[in-house]
């Protein structure tokens, strides 16, 4: 047993901190970003104009059906040699941006796409503008839909990242190639550093499962909607005002 | 076309005075794909007044209701809301059509609460976007939702609730923004028949009160109860209008006998 471990880990907890630090960083860089773009090719491709329905499509298919390694290397050498040098991390995460908004933009649009017709009208008809009948009825209804995508593909990112490898990122999987070639133990290395990997995504898409188990049962995450529900508990709680339709009715019941 | 009547709904009177009109529908048309569904409709909501629109499904009569809050854009006609002119010849000429629908609430027939939402947000919702204050909007939800005696189910989701509570959530969102008419679209056609009578027994309250409302409804007892003005529409005409004695009682056209025969309340 004590034999499988030879490599001085102690010795490179600093440096593997250091990595684990940047592995989180492209992660959570590049998902913000995915999701920003991602949101706005679905909403493009949702667009009553035709050409900007084009090119989202265009662009969606593109990224989809290209490797994201052939993405990295283009935005990282591919790019230099046309003159435009990106350091390291911004071409890293320009790669898994440009990458996973493909994927995410086809999440968004189904499921904005998937809020029933109803939903929209009953807006109008309550005399909600456009911007009030997205923000407040069709996207909330839409996260929903999309969280369960929208997670495997966050797990996913986080993996892909190791795939930087290629590019010198410094990050875990890097890490782990310079201790290969300092130590010469490339089992023990990598299983180490995949055991990482393996404690990064876990607990992170349990966790993502746990808050769609949430949202799902409705539960109110933000702290405005709570305030709302505490206030509105409290004036059910309160006598009603005697009025013709009062008699009707029961006393709140927990729910 | 006979003036609205006083009815047996309470103490309410109606004004005759066609300037007191909430909704008034001039040369109505409308066609979907070159398939005329309303053609040449004239209707009249009076203040205070309840009219009903019956008639097959199909017939146009949800198209109508639609083309009151601007959810339909009829091809031709005028329609007035609250003595405004908001759709004329084919165009909108009003420029605030939230506005507009906040004039004019509306009850689905699916209900279509927002499920994202608790019931008592579902009431909440659109008075906020309407610029009413927290506290405020919050007791106006929670006095509505006593007032149709659901406030027990105040912060359940919708799909928690039976579909008479979900009717009559929707109903008090539909009426929390204080709209002058209230349009009901078949809103006891997906319940059953003890989840109606709730429904009903709202609706019969809202008509005591003086709500004025336009009702399509395949509940023609109800609708001879409480209504002032009975519409039977046929394959997007008026077909006959009057008061419901006249028109479910003693219908003068022949049309109007057929479908009444068929619906078993001819007599």
């Amino acid at each position: 047993m004590s034999g499988f471990f030879q490599v001085p880990w102690s010795d490179y907890r600093p440096d593997l901190t250091a990595a684990l630090g940047r592995t989180v960083s492209y992660t959570v860089v590049s998902f913000a970003g995915a999701v920003v773009l991602g949101l706005a090719v679905a909403l493009l491709r949702l667009s009553r104009v035709w050409p900007a329905r084009a090119l989202a499509a265009v662009y969606t298919e593109v990224f989809k059906n290209v490797p994201l390694l052939a993405i990295i290397f283009l935005s990282y050498f591919g790019l230099a040699s046309a003159g435009i040098r990106l350091d390291v991390f911004t071409a890293g995460c320009l790669s898994l941006v440009v990458f996973y908004a493909a994927y995410l933009s086809e999440i968004f649009r189904s499921a904005i796409s998937g809020v029933h017709a109803g939903q929209t009208e009953a807006g109008e008809a309550l005399g909600l503008g456009r911007a009030g009948i997205f923000g407040h009825v069709v996207l909330p209804q839409a996260v929903r839909l999309a969280l369960a995508g929208t997670n495997t593909m966050l797990v996913d990112l986080l993996k892909s990242t190791s795939l930087l490898v290629t590019i010198s990122a410094a990050e875990l999987m890097s890490e782990g190639r310079l201790i290969t070639s300092a130590t010469f133990r490339a089992l023990e290395v990598y299983l180490v550093i995949s055991a990482v990997y393996f404690v990064l995504c876990y607990p992170l898409s349990q966790l993502l499962l746990l808050l769609e188990r949430k949202v799902r049962a409705g539960v109110p995450l933000s702290p405005w909607r709570r305030r709302r529900i505490r206030a509105a508990r409290a004036l059910l709680a309160a006598e009603p005002a005697a009025g013709p339709g009062a008699g009707t009715d029961r006393k709140e019941a927990a729910v | 076309m006979t003036e609205p009547a006083t009815t047996t709904a309470g103490t309410r009177t109606t004004s005759p005075s066609p300037a007191d009109a909430v909704v008034r529908i001039r040369g109505l048309r409308k066609a979907f794909d070159g398939r005329t569904v309303l053609d040449d409709v004239n209707l009249e909501v009076a203040r205070g007044s309840i009219v009903s629109v019956i008639g097959q499904s199909g017939g146009g009569k949800t198209t109508l209701m639609r083309c009151v809050n601007l959810l339909e854009s009829p091809d031709a006609g005028t329609v007035e809301v609250a003595g405004e002119v908001v759709h004329q010849d084919g165009r909108r000429v009003c420029r605030d059509l939230p506005r507009l629908r906040r004039t004019v609430g509306m009850v689905f027939q699916r209900f279509n609460l927002f499920p994202h939402l608790t019931a008592v947000e579902n009431v909440v919702l659109a008075q906020r976007t309407a610029g009413v204050p927290e506290q405020e909007a919050l007791e106006r939800a929670v006095t509505l939702l006593r007032r149709v005696g659901v406030a027990h189910r105040a912060l359940a989701q919708p799909e928690q609730l039976s579909g008479g509570e979900q009717q009559r959530v929707a109903i008090a969102r539909a009426l929390a923004l204080r709209p002058e008419v209230l349009l009901f679209d078949e809103p006891t056609s997906s319940l059953d028949p003890e989840a109606t009578r709730e429904v009903l027994s709202v609706m019969r309250e809202l008509a005591a009160d003086g709500m004025t409302m336009l009702l399509v409804t395949h509940e023609l007892p109800f609708a001879r109860e409480v209504s002032d003005h009975v519409v039977f529409v046929d394959r997007g005409r008026i077909v006959e209008a009057g008061s419901p004695r006249d028109v479910l009682d003693n219908p003068a056209q022949a049309r109007t006998r057929e479908f009444l025969a068929a619906y078993g309340s001819a007599s």
